[in-house]
């Protein structure tokens, strides 16, 4: 039975939204019937969601009476044709005729463009300020420079290459995590990557995200504890025989800091 | 001498009144009544008058467009041609005749179904006699230029310039074949008005 009441419920609600988007004669809605049906259903309506259906339903209708009121003025004004009447025409007229119909009921507006004299001003001054073609067409001044050999540990110095294989990084922080997460076999993921500057801390959220990618460990989410846990595994999983999914963790300065004031 | 000082402002303000309703100024051609009263005065209205039998003489018109019952602020005034180009000459404005056609089954069918329709059943209606890909861009071309105007709802209305241009009750007159009667303003000099009962929008 509450099914049926919704049923009907939804069903008024969409032909009221059909009446108000599709330009449907509204006069072909029961009004009054709908209205008689929806006060006998009212006194049974006990759920939230039920009477929420019931207000839409009421609504929509009310909007039905207002196109109706608007459908009349439309017929008594000199507006009102049968669509029924244009549409037989437009099918019927050649595509000259609808074209001659079109010119004789149009009066074009006439309408002139011109420079005000604050235009004016602005394009002298871009012409005053715009440099000569030769000048814009001058090549740049380059130096030609042969490739040269930079040691990796000049590399290392700049930034751009570590001076510890990845792999070896990845390998020490998993033993990090198993030692962190002892006989308990868990750790907070926010205090196994929190250390003391938010460079450092990002860098280790950064390799927890290829330990987990890898197989080296697993990730819990508590979302009422609000807690993410991770799960060091003796050994690397391979991955291919389970269901992997993507947890988007956002790591900003302002959460570093918060969390390390609350120590 | 004051009546020499009288005329002079007169013919003044009706080169400010010609000069603001031809010049573009804005993105939208013409003037609101608002801008006219500001820089012509209180009887801006007057002055309109006279300069519609100045534009008689050119064969233009002012035309008025409001968007409610009563006239307001808001309203915006047009020059317009005061009579109609012919399908020739319209060709030699830029215009296709397929344009033209498809402008005018859009219109009359919006028209017929009290002000909105969806846009998918004037597609419908004009793909039988034209092609897909040539609808979509036309129609997109007049929501472009203001023939047409497009809610999120995907429902279609008569447009800012279809309403300035357009004589919407001679258009559906001769759709169905009805002798076209003379305005009022070819008899006499007077401001054409269009009052356009704005289609509840949601």
């Amino acid at each position: 039975m509450p099914g049926e009441r919704q049923e009907l419920m939804l069903r008024i609600i969409d032909l009221c939204d059909t009446v108000r988007k599709r330009g449907i004669d509204p006069f072909d809605v029961e009004v009054r019937e709908f209205f008689d049906r929806l006060r006998e259903l009212l006194p049974n309506l006990k759920k939230h969601e039920e009477l929420y259906l019931d207000i839409q339903a009421v609504l929509g209708l009310a909007d039905v009476v207002f196109q109706q009121g608007e459908w009349i003025k439309h017929k008594s004004s000199m507006l009102y044709l049968d669509p029924l009447l244009i549409m037989l025409k437009l099918h019927a007229l050649p595509t000259r005729e609808l074209a001659d119909v079109f010119a004789r009921s149009w009066h074009p507006i006439v309408q002139l463009e011109t420079l005000s004299p604050h235009g004016i001003a602005e394009a002298k001054q871009y012409w005053t300020n715009l440099p000569s073609l030769e000048e814009r067409w001058r090549g740049l001044d380059t130096t030609e420079v042969f490739t040269g050999e930079i040691a990796r540990r000049e590399l290392a110095r700049m930034g751009i290459l570590s001076e510890e294989d990845f792999a070896a990084v990845l390998d020490r922080t998993w033993r990090e995590l198993k030692e962190a997460a002892g006989e308990r076999g868990e750790i907070s993921y926010w205090d196994f990557i929190h250390t003391q500057s938010f460079e450092e801390t990002v860098k280790r959220a950064w390799l927890v995200s290829f330990l987990v990618s890898y197989g080296y460990a697993t990730l819990e989410l508590k979302p009422l504890e609000e807690e993410i846990l991770l799960r060091p595994l003796p050994k690397p999983r391979e991955l291919e025989r389970v269901a992997t999914f993507s947890v988007p963790i956002a790591i900003s300065r302002d959460e570093w800091l918060r969390r390390r004031k609350g120590g | 001498m004051a009546e020499e000082r009288d005329v002079a402002e007169l013919r003044e303000k009706l080169a400010r009144a010609a000069q603001l309703l031809l010049y573009k100024h804005h993105m939208q051609p013409g003037a609101k009544a608002w801008e006219l009263k500001r820089a012509l005065g209180r009887d801006y209205e007057q002055i309109l008058n006279l300069l519609d039998a100045e534009f008689d003489k050119l064969g233009l018109q002012v035309k008025r467009v409001s968007e409610g019952e009563a006239s307001s602020d808001s309203d915006r005034y047009y020059a317009t041609l005061r009579g109609h180009p012919r399908v020739t000459e319209a060709r030699t404005f830029g215009w296709r005749i397929d344009d033209m056609a498809m402008l005018t089954v859009a219109l009359a069918h919006i028209l017929s179904k009290q002000g909105k329709a969806p846009l998918k059943e004037v597609e419908r209606m004009l793909e039988e006699k034209f092609p897909r890909w040539r609808i979509e861009s036309t129609l997109d071309r007049f929501i472009r230029r203001g023939y047409l105007s497009e809610d999120d709802e995907g429902l279609l209305y008569v447009g800012w310039r279809a309403r300035a241009e357009i004589d919407q009750r001679t258009l559906l007159g001769l759709l169905l074949g009805k002798e076209e009667k003379p305005s009022e303003a070819e008899a006499e000099p007077k401001v054409e008005t269009t009052k356009v009962e704005e289609p509840q929008r949601d």
